[in-house]
């Protein structure tokens, strides 16, 4: 394994900020922290870098320990989130600035230089000062920066949050090109679902420093191994079995006291459908209408139930009467907290 | 398996925690030495009597009721100048905040004049309006007679104005305007809404003031000391004890009763500063004061009274240190430039000396002691801030005095230095270590912390991203440091005091020898010097720092 994170904890003031958190992760991989703010997410990212020290378990990297290794002994290339680009430097010295530090020749560190501001394609602002770029263009600085002395791991530290919404959306594919490209093992931690989604090979969900759940996008939407990541992650209906009772499909294996449906599962009946299933009767509480789905409030005897239906909808005025199912294949059995 | 980067080095490794270590252990070396050391050594001969150690000292002090007498004038005269200069000054720190009228530059450049000056000026000033031969006296045929109480109060106001009014109107710079909108929309009178919004938001800049101000009135010696009279202060009373009689250990305990309430006052001040909550978020809406003609004239009116007595006391010191002799003979000369006195010009020479290496020493052993704490985590950064910070609670007198006691003799290392300029230099760095330091903290503490973090996941060593990049961004403050230090080595009278000798006289007491004798005219042609001297470097850096680019650097503190 790569890398590797063993038992790693860190407290402040006694709190667990970050709780025994195990993990593996492959090389080359591009792996997402997503969590809601202090959750843990930012602080385990730094024990990685070593900017904070370990108070319990370990981190290898290729099989060794890296202990106390401080920051600049672990060649961790680290892109913040205010971008830090140093203020009296020009873009190339602060791309060049890990490589002096390493005693890099002149010559090489020019090239070296030219080639990351070529990756990031700010070659012709070489010369510029930071406060001169925009945000975008100081962060793939940051970026370059950090790629330059040839890091064995990329940390992102919320990278993109500081930035306008379109100049995020471009950035997000070109990190992820460049990481794709450059076969480097990178972390990002983001606090952004929909980022974290697009990016990353593998997800791993924290909450109150711990991990809820590490998967693939696809898995961790589809089922939710903890009603956190199910709400964190979309939107959720949580079901308590002890309450819906017949209404749900019968137990089987779906036998946790929480079952979960996403609220485009929910199937709403047209009048004159009589579906094999338990069908369930609900007043309409609030519509929204968001373009290419409406969201329905629907509030049934056993509670509330949102409800997504795309493309035009012929029921759905507040007040109005509706029935639907709940499709068995697409509930899934959640647990209320981490295992 | 091997490590992509470097194998950890040891050497490196310990290159980083060695620099730290040094850095703060010799920071904390020097504290002890300069600041501690004499501290110690005025506790021990406090308590030095002919009969061993014991409270003797304390006994006869206050069985005597002159003493006593003495402790009671101190502090109604530090009470009564605190309660008017908060007053004068938030009344004037609030026109130039929230009002807009007219001629606000020129009113807070006049606000700030007595720092650039002695502390002894304000009393010179004095004297020449109000004393026996003054300008009110001789013009109206009054007989009023300033010395006591009354010249002490007034200078000491004078002195300690521009120190309030600063804190006061930083206070007062920042406001949300939105709840002051708030306030009017819902029917608050102006006065009821400078009640419930204004006040509570500067009370812990009025609380810090009055601290401030109260220390410095309690300490300072120049003014009392020139225009007290027979109304004697503690101040006073230890240059007397120490200078006049050679009683070392009555300076000493009249050192250990100057420290105290003094220390209380830093402590209470340093106290209010952390819990200090900003009702003033990163979003609030800026306040802008809006026109209101007949409000703007009445505060421009009170500002122009208050303005005119500041300027006043100097500018009557200005124009007697050119006329041929006050009051009798008021045709202008420069005869008094000449300095055929004494040691002549030499002293102002000295002080310019004396301030540049005291300047240069502590940019760097206060700049560093700031990075050193700054770095620092865990048990050791706690009391190496408190060793850093204790000087504010130390007065001139008392830690001059402790020098003497200390450092003047010759088993001690330190005496190698004694008789020079270091030593004066030294007693300066460590007179005003605590607000240099704070000066640098603060700027260290705005800087963010991802910026070194940056720089040492890209590999470089502490030191190295210390050069390259900590001081590149702190630089402007670590010149304003140097600035601080420079004003202050040039009109430092207290702490210097006891440390001249014949070699080493020094401007700002050569004014007070000079106005002892009776010589006034050569004494405001002396005090002229030292505040062109220290206006004159104040300017040029202010020229340089605008050249380089550099914006937003405020230099008088």
């Amino acid at each position: 394994m790569f890398l590797e994170l063993r038992s790693v904890t860190k407290r402040f003031g006694g709190v667990a900020a970050v709780d025994h958190v195990d993990l593996d992760i492959e090389a080359g991989e591009f792996i997402c922290f997503l969590g809601p703010s202090g959750c843990g997410k930012t602080t385990l990212l730094r024990l990685i870098a070593g900017l904070e020290s370990l108070d319990e378990g370990a981190i290898l990297l290729r099989g060794s320990d890296l202990g106390q290794l401080p920051a600049r002994k672990r060649n961790f290339g680290v892109v913040f989130q205010s971008y830090s680009l140093f203020p009296g430097m020009t873009v190339a010295r602060n791309v060049a600035y890990g490589l002096a530090c390493r005693k890099w020749p002149r010559r090489e560190i020019e090239a070296r230089v030219d080639e990351m501001l070529d990756l990031v394609h700010l070659r012709d602002q070489a010369g510029k000062y930071p406060h001169e770029l925009s945000g975008g263009m100081q962060q793939r600085v940051a970026l370059a920066r950090a790629l330059a002395p040839e890091p064995a791991v990329l940390l992102l530290d919320e990278p993109l949050s500081a930035l306008d919404a379109k100049v995020r959306e471009t950035l997000r594919s070109e990190i992820r090109d460049l990481q794709k490209r450059l076969g480097i093992t990178t972390i990002m931690v983001t606090h952004d679902q929909d980022e974290a989604m697009e990016m990353a090979d593998r997800i791993l969900v924290m909450n109150r420093g711990r991990i809820e759940q590490v998967g693939v996008a696809q898995d961790l939407y589809r089922r939710p191994a903890t009603r956190f990541v199910g709400e964190f992650i979309g939107r959720l209906n949580v079901l308590e079995r002890e309450r819906w009772g017949d209404l749900l499909p019968p137990a089987g294996d779906l036998s946790e006291a929480l079952l979960a449906i996403r609220p485009e599962h929910v199937r709403l009946l047209a009048a004159d459908e009589a579906p094999a299933g338990p069908v369930v009767e609900g007043r309409v509480r609030k519509v929204a209408f968001l373009g290419n789905m409406t969201r329905l409030l629907v509030e049934a005897d056993a509670g509330l139930v949102e409800i997504e239906v795309h493309g035009p909808l012929q029921q759905g005025e507040v007040g109005e009467t509706l029935r639907f199912v709940l499709p068995g294949e697409h509930l899934s059995a959640v647990s209320a907290g981490p295992r | 398996m091997s490590l992509a980067g470097p194998r950890p080095g040891r050497a490196a490794l310990d290159a980083d925690r060695l620099l730290l270590a040094g850095l703060a252990g010799g920071a904390t070396l020097l504290l002890v030495v300069f600041v501690v050391l004499p501290l110690w050594g005025i506790l021990g001969y406090s308590l030095v009597t002919p009969d061993g150690l014991g409270l003797g000292n304390y006994a006869r002090y206050f069985g005597d009721p002159r003493f006593v007498g003495i402790i009671g004038n101190t502090f109604t005269v530090a009470l009564s100048v605190t309660a008017a200069t908060i007053l004068l000054a938030y009344g004037f720190a609030y026109a130039l905040q929230r009002t807009t009228m007219r001629l606000k530059p020129l009113l807070r450049l006049v606000a700030l004049l007595p720092i650039f000056s002695p502390s002894l000026v304000q009393a010179l000033g004095l004297q020449f309006l109000l004393g026996r031969n003054g300008l009110i006296n001789r013009s109206f045929g009054t007989e009023i007679d300033v010395y006591g109480f009354w010249g002490i109060f007034l200078a000491d106001l004078l002195y300690a104005f521009p120190h309030a009014f600063l804190i006061l109107s930083t206070a007062l710079a920042v406001g949300a305007q939105r709840l002051y909108e708030s306030a009017e929309t819902l029917g608050a009178s102006s006065w009821r809404s400078f009640r419930t919004v204004t006040l509570p938001a500067t009370r812990y800049g009025i609380a810090s003031a009055v601290f401030v101000v109260f220390t410095i009135v309690i300490t300072d010696f120049g003014n009392p000391v020139v225009i007290g009279g027979n109304y004697g202060v503690l101040a006073v009373e230890i240059y007397n004890q120490v200078s006049g009689q050679a009683n070392f250990s009555m300076g000493a305990v009249i050192g250990v009763l100057l420290l105290l309430p003094a220390a209380l006052a830093v402590l209470a001040e340093r106290w209010i500063a952390r819990h200090q909550h900003a009702s003033v978020s990163a979003q609030s809406v800026p306040l802008k004061p809006r026109p209101n003609r007949r409000r703007d004239a009445l505060w421009l009116a009170y500002c122009l009274l208050v303005a005119a007595a500041l300027l006043a006391v100097v500018a009557i010191v200005v124009y007697a240190s050119f006329v041929r002799l006050w009051p009798y003979n008021l045709s202008l000369s420069l005869r008094h430039y000449a300095f055929d006195v004494q040691n002549g010009i030499a002293p102002l020479w000295t002080s310019v000396e004396v301030a540049l290496v005291t300047a240069a020493i502590a940019v760097v052993v206060v700049t560093l002691a700031a990075y050193a704490n700054h770095q620092l985590s865990g048990g050791l950064k706690r009391p190496l801030y408190f060793l850093a910070i204790l000087p504010a609670a130390v007065p001139g007198m008392v830690l001059g005095l402790g020098y003497i006691l200390a450092f003047n003799d010759p088993a001690n290392p330190v005496y190698a230095i004694y008789d020079t300029i270091l030593i004066i230099a030294a007693c300066n760095i460590y007179h005003y270590h605590a607000q240099g330091f704070l000066l640098a903290t603060t700027n260290m503490k705005q800087i963010s912390r991802t910026f070194e973090e940056a720089s040492a996941t890209l590999g470089a060593s502490r030191l190295t991203t210390l050069l390259r990049v900590t001081l590149p961004m702190i630089w402007p403050t670590v010149l304003g440091v140097g600035v601080f230090f420079f004003m202050r080595a040039m009109v430092t009278l207290s702490a210097v005091i006891f440390l001249i000798t014949p070699s080493t006289q020094l401007a700002a007491v050569s004014v007070l020898y000079l106005d002892d004798r009776g010589a006034l005219n050569q004494a405001a042609a002396f005090a002229v010097c030292i505040m062109a001297t220290v206006i004159g470097v104040l300017l040029l850096t202010q020229g340089a720092l605008r050249l380089a680019g550099i914006r937003g650097v405020s230099l008088i503190r």
